[in-house]
């Protein structure tokens, strides 16, 4: 929201909300599977990435960036830790008066309990939030994709267009169409017809999962679906549909950039693989679009004499004595001599001992791997090492 | 210990001679281990024992203290009540004016009072160490005076003439602080007691002696007024066992980032009980290229490392080219060596760049000092730098 708030505000003659869909995988029974033990205690935007971020960080630096400064956090699946990590929002910048982050969680109020049945179905339970900013715009976002975009552009087109919807699409080979929810476009990047995962697509425009509606036109469809009995759950099998079925201007805004939805184990682990490259599309180290993430004073990395780095990440608080190839390290990890780590993400607070050997596996937060345990994956089937899980053989102190 | 039982004198009017390095910045704010400043070392240490009020005195060049240290929040000190307060610095010349020698002593008795707390410490940042004031306090409290200095016992290698002492009796107490040169010392010392500069005092008792001070005809700054206390009322003497390291030359300060890639000084003074806290950067993680080479070094984040490393402290967002050599160096922040390049016993100040092939060489014992933002992208004529 934006409620001219300084320097690349975006929407500065209304105000514009921006809500931050994370139930995605956490409702409809997926329940965060894909991600297996990574997410049995937490939810999906809440898991590391990349050495010293969390999923979430990448959407919300994103919005921060983009001028946004009012962000509601849907969350309904373990919730703890990723409120904890995003607090009042100040670690984005997105503290200001008036304005921040809310984290909005399920409730029970006098009309029963309010449950998110849905990714629609949770704006329609956080109605009267939305409603106290009375924003013009609405941005739904994932927590769960790592992209840079600059969210003020897509807003530009859906004014632009006089849209009531429209759908950030990123157009991918007509191989990998055929696993998405795929928009076919006139040629004014009018939506005309949505697929889910078409066996025979008919254009690469795959959905992001990124939405703007206009805020009134939502909540109309929203409200009346309900009052009605035959309620609007999901954006992607209901709201779209409905929206093309009365012909509402829905547009597509076509992104271009690296983007990557890591619901699953081996796609977390492949893009932070990618992530580890210098020359990724990413660009994480671009100072004029930086990801932030919540602050830690943790003392600098203390690479021992025994050490060996080859095209390793590593981060403040790591203690290196061991070798580590093509692989993550994050936040106070410890890695024993005699250890080899290779192409893996190891989570922060992880303890590696003497003479361990990875290869091919993500390794969970505060996990330990005893002296000489081994910890063997292959690129079709990444190892995973579940949060503060204990595995080989670990010697007396 | 209860919220708000101590308040905090953080003065950085200190001396040393550290040539550039403290040209633009007070010792305060020196970047240590790669990833702090000196001045986090007492601010870690009064945001650990709950203290509700920090005075910072500010020294002559006050913005790099007052860019690291903003709200005070990295140091929980972004309170309702209290917080970080900022004193300006009250110039030399000004001493000679009656009116404004009274207004330096109201600083600090205006701050104390408004604090409300029983207890004040007060310290610099030149002192590098890891100080549990809960400790302290209960020391002090079972202490005869309203005044406890610290110290650490030191072998007498490690102490120049200008160090200070404490003069210690046998009962623990201390009659007097005195720089070595002032003592009579017989040379066959085993261990002198280093004074760390660190009081801790009986606010009421605090606020009497700058009463005094104001009072009196003569000026005399704050550290002055309390070697006088001790000397008139003798203090109870602590002693700090934990990392200590002087900064107040440029070999000691290049030495004290030495002896960090020992693993046992990095525990003791990192990984103790008392987190060291600083502000933190958002950089991205290190990357470490296949050519690289690192071995026994303190890297921090934000760095790109083709060539090799050792033996060095390196700070954040530096860049260490294909073919660069840097070893037993210090190498601050943004600063980025080229191709084939060999750093050696060096200290590369903030944002320092040099060219390809050169060689940037000191010694252990005069490490060469780059200035900062300096560019080199011929051979050094070293005379201009080693003085520093």
């Amino acid at each position: 929201m934006t409620g001219g708030t300084g320097g690349g505000s975006v929407a500065s003659e209304k105000r514009g909300l921006y809500g931050n869909r994370n139930v995605g995988d956490d409702l409809g029974g997926r329940s965060g599977t894909r991600l297996g033990k990574l997410t049995k205690s937490t939810a999906k935007p809440s898991v590391p990435f990349g050495g010293r971020y969390r999923i979430i960080d990448f959407t919300l630096s994103n919005l921060s960036n983009s001028g946004v400064d009012t962000v509601g956090v849907i969350t309904q699946y373990q919730p703890l830790e990723l409120n904890r990590h995003v607090q009042n929002g100040a670690s984005w910048g997105l503290n200001e008066r008036g304005a921040g982050v809310t984290i909005l969680q399920p409730y029970a109020s006098s009309e029963g309990e309010k449950f998110f049945e849905g990714t629609a179905h949770a704006i329609y339970q956080n109605i009267a939030y939305i409603d106290s900013y009375a924003p013009e715009y609405l941005l739904i976002l994932s927590g769960d994709h790592i992209y840079k975009m600059d969210y003020e552009q897509m807003l530009a087109q859906h004014k632009a267009k006089k849209a009531a919807l429209t759908v950030g699409v990123m157009p991918v080979s007509m191989d990998e169409a055929t696993r998405f929810g795929i928009m076919n476009t006139d040629d004014t990047e009018r939506i005309i017809e949505f697929e889910e995962k078409p066996a025979k697509p008919k254009s690469n425009l795959a959905s992001m999962g990124i939405y703007i509606f206009n805020w009134d036109t939502l909540r109309r469809y929203l409200t009346e679906s309900y009052a009605t009995g035959s309620g609007l759950e999901d954006f992607g099998k209901d709201v779209i549909p409905a929206y093309l079925a009365h012909n509402e201007p829905t547009y597509a805004y076509a992104f271009h950039g690296y983007w990557k939805d890591v619901g699953t184990i081996h796609s977390l682990w492949e893009a932070n693989m990618e992530f580890l490259s210098p020359h990724n599309s990413l660009n994480i180290a671009d100072r004029s679009w930086r990801i932030y993430s919540q602050a830690d004073a943790n003392p600098p990395l203390f690479v021992t004499t025994s050490a060996t780095l080859d095209r390793a990440m590593v981060v403040d608080g790591a203690f290196i004595a061991g070798t580590i190839i093509h692989s993550i390290i994050s936040r106070n990890v410890k890695v024993g001599e005699g250890a080899v780590i290779k192409d893996t993400m190891v989570m922060p607070d992880a303890v590696i001992g003497k003479n361990v050997h990875i290869d091919h596996a993500i390794i969970g937060e505060n996990a330990v791997v005893g002296d000489g345990g081994e910890v063997i994956g292959t690129e079709n089937e990444i190892a995973v090492v579940g949060y503060g899980e204990v595995v080989g053989r670990r010697e007396k102190e | 210990m209860k919220k708000g039982e101590i308040a905090a004198i953080i003065d950085l009017n200190e001396d040393g001679a550290l040539g550039s390095l403290t040209a633009a910045r007070p010792i305060g704010t020196l970047p240590f281990a790669g990833r702090y400043r000196l001045i986090d070392f007492p601010l870690s240490a009064v945001a650990r024992a709950n203290v509700y009020s920090v005075g910072l005195f500010m020294p002559r060049s006050s913005r790099s203290v007052q860019d690291h240290v903003r709200s005070g929040e990295a140091w929980n000190l972004d309170l309702i009540q209290g917080g970080a307060f900022l004193f300006p610095y009250v110039a030399t010349r000004d001493y000679a004016n009656a009116e404004l020698r009274t207004r330096y002593y109201d600083n600090y008795s205006q701050f104390l009072r408004r604090s409300g707390a029983p207890y004040t410490v007060v310290m610099g940042a030149r002192n590098v160490a890891n100080i549990d004031l809960a400790a302290v306090l209960a020391y002090h409290k079972l202490g005869s005076s309203s005044i406890t200095a610290l110290y650490k016992n030191v072998t007498p290698n490690r102490v120049r003439a200008d160090d200070p002492l404490l003069t210690l009796s046998e009962l623990s107490t201390a009659s007097a602080v005195l720089n070595a040169s002032q003592q009579s010392l017989s040379g066959h010392e085993e261990k002198l007691p280093r004074f760390m500069e660190v009081y801790l005092l009986d606010t009421v008792y605090l606020l009497d002696l700058l009463d005094q001070a104001s009072a009196a005809g003569e000026f005399a700054r704050l550290p002055e007024l309390l070697r006088d206390a001790v000397l008139e009322q003798n203090a109870n003497a602590f002693e700090y066992t934990g990392y200590l390291a002087l900064i107040n030359a440029v070999d000691r300060y290049y030495q004290a980032n030495m002896r960090m890639l020992q693993e046992r000084n990095f525990q003791s003074l990192l990984y103790s009980s008392i987190p060291i806290l600083t502000k933190s950067k958002n950089e991205v993680p290190t990357f470490f290229a296949h050519e690289s080479k690192v071995s026994g070094s303190l890297l921090g984040t934000g760095g790109f490392i083709e060539g090799s490393v050792a033996r060095s402290v390196i700070s954040r967002n530096v860049t260490v080219h294909r073919g660069a050599v840097v070893e037993d160096s210090v190498v601050m922040q943004g600063s980025k060596i080229s191709n084939g390049s060999l750093v050696r016993h060096a200290i590369l100040d903030k944002g320092v760049v040099i060219g390809p092939n050169l060689v940037i060489e000191g010694t252990a014992e005069a490490p060469l000092v780059l200035s900062k933002n300096q560019t080199v992208f011929k051979p050094l004529d070293q005379e201009a730098n080693t003085h520093a």
